[in-house]
């Protein structure tokens, strides 16, 4: 990894001006500029050491190479019309899942803006969600860290696949390691599911709706409208205000249910997929000054589960990046999960997963406009019997074209 | 008989003519641009970084300049300059100043710019600043090129071109320019389109002289 990112280093060095020039060439348009189309791309070299079990949503039990090609293809169509497809070839959506390789879409979208200005517009396809703040910031070149913030990658006992049979059967998930393959975060990661939205900025606010085929903490699977349909979609919003260009606060808000299709043979006799929803309510809040930028994300989120009654979860983290000069930046971030107390089917009730601290820190490197390289280390405690990726030190090699 | 103080100042007068005759030549002619690039698609993919009314860049332009072994008095600073940031473009696209020339970067606009450079003749980061706010002035003290852009709106581009001679003018959209009060001798004069179309050719101007020099397309 670091013989694979110094030859890169090396080689984008002497190549820079190469890379520019396949920036600028990277583009085809109509000869009156009406239609206007760009590819551009960001190659990762990702590697993760372990300590133990790892944490959130990489899989595996060691160390891990994790490369990542994505590709995205930005189009408009005279001033109205715009749309973004990304293709990614790599050994999973989340590090380690597929390690075989996978290739796919993971975002497309075609969006109407029907005004000269931004107070509507129309979208509809498979794109990240509207809720939060971190979505702006989640590819690899404008994400400060390796990985993404708790409330976006800590898988709880939850599971899309089936309803439990008892409160025990739900509870005694806490005693084994996270199954990742078929258990939920909170919010999965940027949650690309398939779509509509309205949207638009009208003055200092902005707004923001959408109504997708999967829930927010659904897994990447559940988002392909081959797999889960509308038939119980789940609605999100946000309503932003900018008092500043300092500043940017939000709201947000998601409902809806969060077991795939399958799910249905498992439930209480005469109850649906919408009777079981993940209730999330978001607050979201920016700041930038000069070299610094903050930012702060809290969710609570309650989850109907069949057999157990609701289950809540509260998430947050706080995060703040600061160049250290025109190539060098550090970052660090606080996150925290809390989760609520259930019944536990005996007369009396539990906590249904283990509360969690993770502190994380950064450095990062931009050797030129192609080329940057971030180095993270993690500290995460949960309070259980066993730890489950206590130490994470993770590396990254960014080329951007 | 002229005395010596007479013949002095004779000397001088005759020296002072020749002076201005030779700074009051004149380059013009006409370059052909460089054809316009297509704005890029501005980055719009996420929903909350969209929503802001995006100008039209500065139509390409060109820099004619004379080198030669000025003194350092000739190509002393320019006064302060201003690189603007407005509509969500750099204004001027290209600014040409003086080694020595202290630059400032304002904001113009409702949102933040976080203007920067990684070339290799200046490299900054001014950090976020807003309308109003003063972000950092900067010294440019080496000749070269410094390639401007905005870490938050991808889509814009800026260059500033530090020059070490006090002979320089930008064309117009039309490619027309106009060098005047050139001194006479053999210098080297430049065209830059780009940085990677730079023509050059040698010149001998004569005092008073107005030469014609077109530059085709590269």
């Amino acid at each position: 990894m670091v013989i694979a990112a110094s030859l890169l280093a090396a080689a984008a060095s002497a190549q820079t001006t190469w890379l520019d020039r396949l920036d600028e060439s990277l583009s085809v348009q109509s000869a009156n500029g009406f239609f206007r189309s760009d590819l551009s791309g960001l190659l990762d070299l990702e590697g993760y050491f372990i300590d133990q079990r790892p944490p959130g949503l990489i899989y595996g039990n060691q160390d891990l190479f994790n490369p990542r090609l994505s590709l995205f293809l930005d189009t408009r169509i005279g001033p109205h019309v715009y749309s973004l497809v990304q293709a990614r070839f790599d050994r999973g959506f989340d590090p380690g899942n597929h390690r075989g390789g996978r290739a796919g879409l993971d975002e497309y979208l075609l969006r109407y803006t029907p005004f000269a200005d931004a107070r509507l517009n129309l979208q509809a396809g498979r794109f990240a969600t509207v809720v939060g703040n971190w979505v702006k910031r989640h590819d690899s070149w404008n994400n400060p860290f390796i990985n993404a913030p708790v409330p976006y990658e800590n898988v709880t006992i939850l599971t899309d696949h089936a309803a439990p049979a008892s409160p025990t059967q739900f509870l005694n998930r806490r005693s084994v390691p996270d199954r990742k393959e078929i258990w939920l975060s909170t919010i999965w990661g940027p949650s690309y599911a398939t779509g509509a939205s309205v949207f638009g900025s009208i003055e200092r606010f902005d707004y923001a709706a959408e109504i997708k085929n999967s829930s927010l903490s659904s897994r990447h699977h559940a988002w392909n409208p081959v797999h889960v349909g509308w038939s119980d979609p789940t609605v999100s919003a946000r309503l932003g205000y900018r008092p500043g260009a300092a500043w940017n606060a939000g709201a947000s808000f998601s409902y809806g249910t969060y077991f795939l299709p399958e799910a249905r043979t498992s439930l209480p006799s005469g109850k649906r997929l919408s009777d079981f929803n993940q209730i999330t309510f978001g607050c979201d809040l920016s700041y930038a000054w000069r070299h610094w930028q903050f930012w702060g994300e809290i969710f609570a989120t309650r989850f109907q589960v069949p057999n157990v009654g609701d289950a809540d979860t509260a998430a947050y983290y706080l995060e703040a990046k600061y160049k250290l000069s025109p190539r060098v930046f550090t970052s660090f971030r606080w996150n925290q999960q809390f989760f609520g107390k259930v019944n536990d089917g005996r007369g009396g009730e539990q906590t249904w997963d283990h509360d969690l601290w993770r502190i994380e820190t950064a450095l990062g490197y931009r050797f030129d406009r192609h080329l940057q390289g971030k180095l993270q280390y993690s500290y995460s405690h949960q309070q259980g019997a066993f730890q489950q990726g206590e130490q994470l030190v993770a590396a990254q090699v960014t080329l951007k074209f | 008989m002229l005395s010596a103080q007479k013949l002095l100042c004779l000397l001088g007068a005759i020296a002072s003519t020749l002076t201005i005759s030779a700074a009051d030549s004149v380059i013009e002619g006409t370059v052909t641009l460089l054809s316009p690039k297509a704005d890029a698609v501005a980055a719009a993919r996420y929903q909350t970084s969209s929503g802001k009314k995006i100008g039209k860049p500065d139509a390409p332009v060109a820099v004619i300049f004379l080198e030669g072994n000025f003194t350092e008095a000739q190509t002393g600073a320019s006064a302060a300059a201003q690189m603007g940031q407005t509509n969500f473009q750099f204004t001027p696209g290209i600014l040409v100043v003086r080694k020595g020339t202290t630059v400032e970067f304002p904001n113009f606009d409702d949102d933040y710019h976080n203007v920067f450079s990684y070339s290799k003749t200046k490299r900054f980061d001014l950090g976020r600043y807003r309308k109003g706010e003063k972000p950092a002035s900067l010294l440019f003290d080496q000749r070269g090129v410094i390639n401007l852009r905005c870490e938050i709106h991808e889509h814009m581009r800026g260059t500033i071109l530090v020059l070490d001679t006090p002979h320089f003018s930008k064309t117009g959209t039309n490619g027309t320019y106009r060098l005047e009060r050139l001194p006479a001798g053999k210098f080297t004069l430049k065209c830059w389109r780009d940085e990677k179309n730079v023509a050059e050719r040698l010149v001998e101007i004569k005092p008073s002289e107005t030469l014609k020099i077109d530059w085709p397309a590269p």
